[in-house]
């Protein structure tokens, strides 16, 4: 019993350090412009649309996060073999995989931007200081938080991979998860304000993106604080239940008949999941309606 | 005509050939493994070609949408396919090695792996169109077909002016779920099939116990299913060219084509894996 809960203590705080993950993820990629949105960043100066968005995709964000994560969770390792304290060992390995991360920013920015010179978009240094750091900062809140509840997975709960591997499992599903639920928000949202509300971005509208503020021109660190709000918390909801749910039927359930309680448990939920989203889906039909007739639909 | 409007042409015909030359490669890889090991290793390079189609197919399912989904231009989830494919079937592979670690038995722990992955796509899927419905006030659309074919919900009315559709209709999340399932059983299935190998041969290979194998055997099978679990996804990334609403897509139509590719991909990687330790 006690190890029971001790077992669902450890789930729960995985869980939380999963929705602080997600959440630092979403923005800090936002930030970055290096979710799908990119697209419309490096397709709005061949457009006309100068600008001054930070721009860093030249990986997806999975592998990026995959490679972060098995990065500071095998640096982790790596101290924690030479006998350094568990906590400061994951934090060094942290910081290492960051200045990695911020290494990767700066030439991707300045390989992405000065790829557009044809078309007269500057490389503006000050963006280079001033969104780098904050992008490694981010960045270091999705790694800690990521390497540290792989490393509760495995000493904790007792996973059988070894903590690098963890760093690579969860960080690729870490990016997975917040580029799914975030990239919308920001692509949509934040890039095409200047777009109708509650409709997709005509595809003839593509590369037009919103490069003014309220005062001067807009930076990527307004789009970071613009999309933590909805963005992130729900990429952050979203990595945080994945993490979570998926701990708390193995940890409760795994020794119900022989494994399938844990099995039977994962398909309620997964029947729980779909019933919700068949009520968003349906909600939306009937609170928002159709945009056009049902009988140009039939034609 | 813009990328996104453009619909599959020549990209989805089958070539009869090219099928025939890689089954051919199968067989021979697969005689190649039988005749270096026949016991363990060709046993646990069938695994591999199986749990290697499973992801194949399994991606078909999963409904991506590319860059064009992040700005409610056509319907999916706005990432990557192999990319989501690898969060959810790495997502089930966790749950799968850790069932396997508990000593279940093998359609436990695969079956386990399959309802990991599924259960991360099944709540990525659910806040997508959550992000989609409250965040951005956009109800699901599809731009391949006119009904849901599971719902019977009508499409076109509901797709905002310029784009292909948007958010995820109830077919595409039921094809998230399934291609999670799929892709985290065939995972787990490859970890397992390398994890046995690894713990029959390695002790004789290494000169150790089978209790100082454990570690090695574990991160070594892992690594080798995470490997092949990116060959595959990426494969029918290929495959899939880019975006898929699921499995009412006629892209979808391509999977025998991707399934061969992962056999024959599957079964070199494997081979690979298997020689480590018989040779």
């Amino acid at each position: 019993m006690e190890h029971i809960v001790f077992g669902i203590g450890i789930t729960a705080l995985t869980g939380a350090l999963a929705t602080v993950a997600g959440a630092a993820e979403d923005t800090e990629s936002n930030i970055g412009s290096q979710g799908d949105p990119n697209s419309q960043v490096q397709l709005a100066p061949q457009m006309g649309f100068l600008h001054r968005i930070f721009n860093k995709a030249v990986a997806g964000e999975p592998p990026a996060y995959g490679l972060w994560c098995a990065l500071g969770a095998g640096l982790a390792w790596a101290f924690m073999a030479m006998q350094i304290n568990a906590v400061l060992a994951i934090v060094l390995g942290c910081i290492i995989a960051v200045f990695v991360q911020g290494v990767y920013a700066t030439t991707a920015y300045v390989g992405r931007t000065a790829s557009l010179s044809k078309f007269g978009q500057p490389v503006y240094v000050d963006i280079l200081k001033s969104m780098t750091t904050v992008t490694m900062a981010h960045a270091f809140i999705a790694i800690f938080c990521t390497v540290t509840l792989c490393y509760l997975i495995n000493v904790a709960l007792g996973h059988p991979f070894p903590l690098p591997l963890l760093g690579l499992i969860w960080g690729i599903a870490l990016g997975a998860a917040g580029s799914a639920t975030g990239n919308p928000y920001y692509g949509k949202e934040r890039q095409y304000q200047n777009q109708k509300f509650g409709a997709g971005v005509p595809i003839s509208a593509s590369g037009n993106i919103v490069r003014y503020a309220e005062a001067g021109e807009r930076n990527s660190i307004d789009n970071g604080w613009f999309t933590a709000k909805i963005g992130g918390s729900a990429s952050g909801i979203c990595f945080g239940l994945i993490v979570f749910l998926e701990l708390w039927r193995t940890v409760l359930f795994e020794k119900v008949s022989a494994g399938w309680g844990a099995i039977i448990v994962g398909i309620l939920m997964i029947l729980i999941f779909t019933v919700i989203d068949r009520y968003i889906e349906v909600w939306a039909r009937k609170n928002y309606g159709p945009y056009t007739v049902a009988k140009e639909a039939d034609a | 005509m813009s990328a996104v409007a453009a619909k599959p042409q020549a990209g989805g015909a089958i070539n009869p050939t090219a099928m025939g030359v890689g089954i051919v490669l199968l067989l021979i890889l697969l005689a190649l493994a039988w005749y270096i090991s026949p016991g363990v290793g060709f046993m646990a390079l069938i695994g591999i070609v199986i749990g290697g189609i499973l992801i194949g197919f399994g991606t078909h399912f999963v409904p991506v949408g590319g860059a064009p989904a992040a700005m409610g231009q056509a319907p999916g989830i706005a990432t990557g396919v192999a990319m989501l494919a690898a969060g959810a079937g790495l997502a089930g592979l966790f749950g799968g090695a850790w069932a396997a670690a508990a000593g279940q038995d093998l359609i436990v722990v695969v079956v386990s792996g399959g309802i990991g992955g599924g259960l991360m796509m099944a709540i990525t899927c659910m806040m997508v169109n959550f992000v989609y419905v409250f965040g951005m006030g956009i109800p699901a659309a599809s731009g391949k077909v006119a009904k849901d074919p599971i719902t019977g919900d009508t499409q076109a009315e509901y797709k905002s002016q310029g784009t292909e559709g948007h958010g995820l209709p109830f077919v595409s999340f039921v094809g998230g779920v399934i291609g999670g399932i799929l892709g985290g059983a065939g995972g787990t299935l490859i970890y397992v099939e390398l994890l046995n190998l690894y713990q029959a041969t390695l002790p004789a290979v290494m000169q150790i116990t089978a209790a100082q194998v454990m570690p090695i055997a574990v991160s070594v099978a892992g690594m080798f299913a995470v490997g092949l679990f990116l060959v595959n996804a990426v494969l029918t990334a290929y495959n899939i060219t880019g975006t898929i609403e699921g499995p009412h897509d006629p892209k979808f139509k391509r999977w025998p084509r991707s399934i061969v590719a992962s056999a024959v991909a599957s079964a070199l990687c494997g081979l690979v894996a298997i020689l480590i330790v018989v040779l």
